[in-house]
């Protein structure tokens, strides 16, 4: 009897492993784009990827009802990790109640995570262990709070736990306890500021200005967003808004031009954006403590925009036409000033076309997105700074993609992706290549993925 | 009592009622007249009883009332004529006041992705050259526009690029730079809602927004 109970288990689990690995888009897709002299291709660290399975989460005092719906969020942000094979929503009664290693290394399981949720006041604790299968030993426990299931903040904080067992098995940080701001074209042919969290859930409006409301970027703390409107000068401003109180300020108006594409600098004390139009076009960046003082970076008769800071705020890559409005490029250069790198790979009478680019929050790598062939296709591209744009690796293969934004992770990106079935918002693992779609059908634009937004404020308890 | 109250008045032997002089007031033509008449009738104390025909007198007034009448008609003519000129040159005005802002506010359009202008946006900023030196007053707001291919804030800095350069070429003939503002919609507000070549070509665009002053045709 126990020998036909052990069969079903793993053929049950088999099934449930294999239906989670396939990617959406096929990367093996053929290569015909292609930049002369520039190494294009999959660098995909194709590693082995540990399984991690769930035992079912309990629950006590209150906690009962819930416990499912938490470990439900938690093996997903786990799954959209791309770290592991996640086994998990197997039956109980083949499971158990009790840890039994023997049958999770039989499974194959590396990690196994096991959970309680207690009521306690108006939310929960759930307490977890991390176990080390092979070990057949705890290797960590936590006690983390969680909001009452009521609140608006009752998703993030089981996000926070996701990231916080990310942190406990690789020691890296995790992305599950963010969300992604972008805008949307809305029925009245206007432009308004969209939030989303990290796994699609949560999709509401910020804005409401009946106007061009776009090109939203985060604090580093998360806690406010800039964005440019022409809601009330008929000309694009950079507003900040405190996404807690709703408190919004617009900064610099009156200086003359455009006011586009703004940035924060990683320590939140400035702000960096553009000016285009008139003789003082270029990178500007104003001091947001002392809420005063443009200070000019870079620019000329041409436009620099859309800049993007490196992680330790000494460096800025922007986008510039000074080659010519058709062949925009990617640029690197101090954020004190001085002279500017190219990284993209532009080649004298060749086609390039290369706009919008960010700094990974992790590392030297600049992703934009470029024109890579004659059929005017826009892929995704990584580039390492220091390599000066010799080596690409591209991230896309099918359709139109467009404006990549760095995950806190530094290793997924969000991106505009167009198919033939619409316009969406779809994430790439930059390790493995993979694909999900965050959101589909809808005419958006520019997203922007926030830091990690596990403050100590909505963290753990341990 | 008056006099006047008597004119005209008819005793009737047979109800012994008075009644009003019909016969005369059945004659009395033109309204003017009518007061002539009477104030000629009033002199005499013993009118005759129901007057058969207008008198000579009767017929010079009334030809002097019909020339003054007809003077005021010319003159009323006369002043149509002026005002109708006048409403004329108005429309004429009107008219070429409304071409110069037509021709003010004719769109350029630009190659894929470049800003240069090109040698019909040439042709149509020529045009304006004349009516901005005429309204020195006029201030205009250059709004360049991308078509909805290459990214979002890049197409921001290309509308930017080409509002500039029409900015460019009509401050290369004389007409002041501080005239003329500039701002880009990229690609955020299409003339043509389709993604074929024609709606793009349309699409990469500067408009002319006046946005003060007064034009001199």
């Amino acid at each position: 009897m126990k020998v036909i109970c052990l069969l079903i288990r793993r053929w049950v689990i088999t099934l449930v492993v294999v239906s989670v690995v396939i990617p959406i888009e096929s990367v093996l897709a053929q290569k015909t784009d292609s930049i002369p002299g520039v190494t294009l291709g999959l660098l995909y660290e194709r590693g082995y990827q540990p399984a991690l399975a769930i035992q079912p989460f309990s629950g006590r005092l209150g906690g009962e009802t819930l416990a499912s719906q938490v470990e439900g969020i938690i093996a997903r942000d786990l799954r959209y990790s791309d770290r592991f094979e996640v086994m998990d929503s197997l039956p109980e009664s083949l499971v158990g109640d009790e840890i039994d290693y023997q049958f999770w290394d039989q499974l194959g399981a590396v990690w196994l995570l096991s959970g309680t949720l207690e009521g306690a006041g108006d939310g929960f604790v759930l307490v977890l262990e991390l176990h080390d299968v092979v070990y057949g030993d705890i290797r960590q426990r936590g006690r983390f709070y969680i909001r009452d299931e009521m609140s608006s903040e009752f998703r993030m904080t089981v996000h926070v736990v996701s990231d916080e067992i990310v942190d406990w098995i690789f020691n890296e940080p995790g992305m599950a306890a963010s969300k992604i701001a972008f805008s949307r074209r809305t029925e009245d042919g206007n432009q308004e500021i969209y939030l989303i969290d990290s796994d699609g859930e949560n999709f509401h409006r910020l804005t409401d200005y009946k106007n061009l409301t776009m090109t939203p970027t985060w604090s580093p703390d998360g806690d406010r967003i800039a964005f440019i409107s022409r809601k009330e000068i008929g000309l694009p401003r950079i507003y900040e808004m405190n996404l807690a109180t709703g408190e919004e300020r617009i900064i610099d108006p009156d200086w003359r031009g455009d006011h586009i594409t703004p940035a924060y600098s990683p320590n939140g004390k400035d702000i960096a954006f553009s000016v285009t139009g008139g003789k003082r076009s270029g990178i500007y960046s104003y001091d947001l403590e002392l809420n005063c003082c443009l200070t000019h970076i870079s620019g000329g008769r041409w436009d620099d925009i859309s800049p993007t800071f490196s992680p330790e705020g000494s460096r800025i890559a922007f986008n510039s036409n000074r080659l010519g409005t058709a062949h925009p490029q990617i640029y690197v250069m101090p954020f004190s000033g001085g002279e500017a790198d190219l990284i993209s790979p532009y080649l004298h009478g060749q086609e390039g076309y290369y706009t919008s680019p960010e700094w990974s929050p992790i590392g030297d790598y600049v992703a934009f997105h470029g024109r890579v062939s004659r059929r005017g296709r826009y892929h995704i591209l990584v580039a390492e700074v220091s390599d000066q744009g010799r080596r690409l690796r591209q991230l896309t293969w099918e359709g139109n993609n467009e404006d990549p934004s760095w995950a806190p992770d530094g290793r997924h990106l969000v991106f505009v992706g167009k198919r033939e079935w619409g316009t969406g918002l779809m994430i790439v693992d930059t390790a493995t290549g993979k694909y999900r779609m965050l959101l589909r059908g809808l005419d958006v634009r520019v997203p922007e993925w926030s830091p990690s937004l596990g403050t100590s404020e909505l963290g753990s308890l341990r | 009592m008056d006099d006047s109250l008597y004119i005209g008045e008819i005793f009737d032997m047979d109800t012994h009622r008075i009644g009003l002089g019909m016969r005369i007031k059945d004659l009395l033509v033109p309204g003017l007249a009518v007061a002539l008449l009477i104030s000629a009738c009033a002199k005499d104390p013993a009118p005759p009883p129901a007057p058969t025909g207008p008198t000579a007198e009767e017929i010079a007034q009334q030809r002097a009332a019909a020339a003054a009448a007809e003077a005021a008609a010319a003159e009323a003519a006369r002043l149509k004529a002026e005002q109708e000129a006048a409403e004329r040159e108005r429309v004429r005005r009107d008219r070429a006041i409304a071409e110069a802002r037509s021709t003010l506010r004719e769109l350029v359009n630009f190659d894929y992705d470049e800003s240069a202008i090109t040698d019909q946006a040439e042709q149509i900023l020529r045009r304006k050259v004349p009516i901005l030196r005429n309204s020195p007053s006029v201030q205009i707001r250059l709004e360049g526009h991308a078509d909805e291919r290459g990214s979002t804030e890049y197409n921001l800095a290309l509308g930017s690029s080409r509002a500039e350069s029409v900015r460019e070429f009509l401050s290369g003939f004389g007409i002041s730079g501080d005239r003329l503002t500039t701002t880009s919609f990229g690609e955020d507000r299409p003339l043509v809602s389709r993604s074929d070549e024609n709606a793009w070509s349309r699409n990469r665009r500067v408009e002319f927004a006046i946005t003060g002053g007064t034009i001199v045709p």
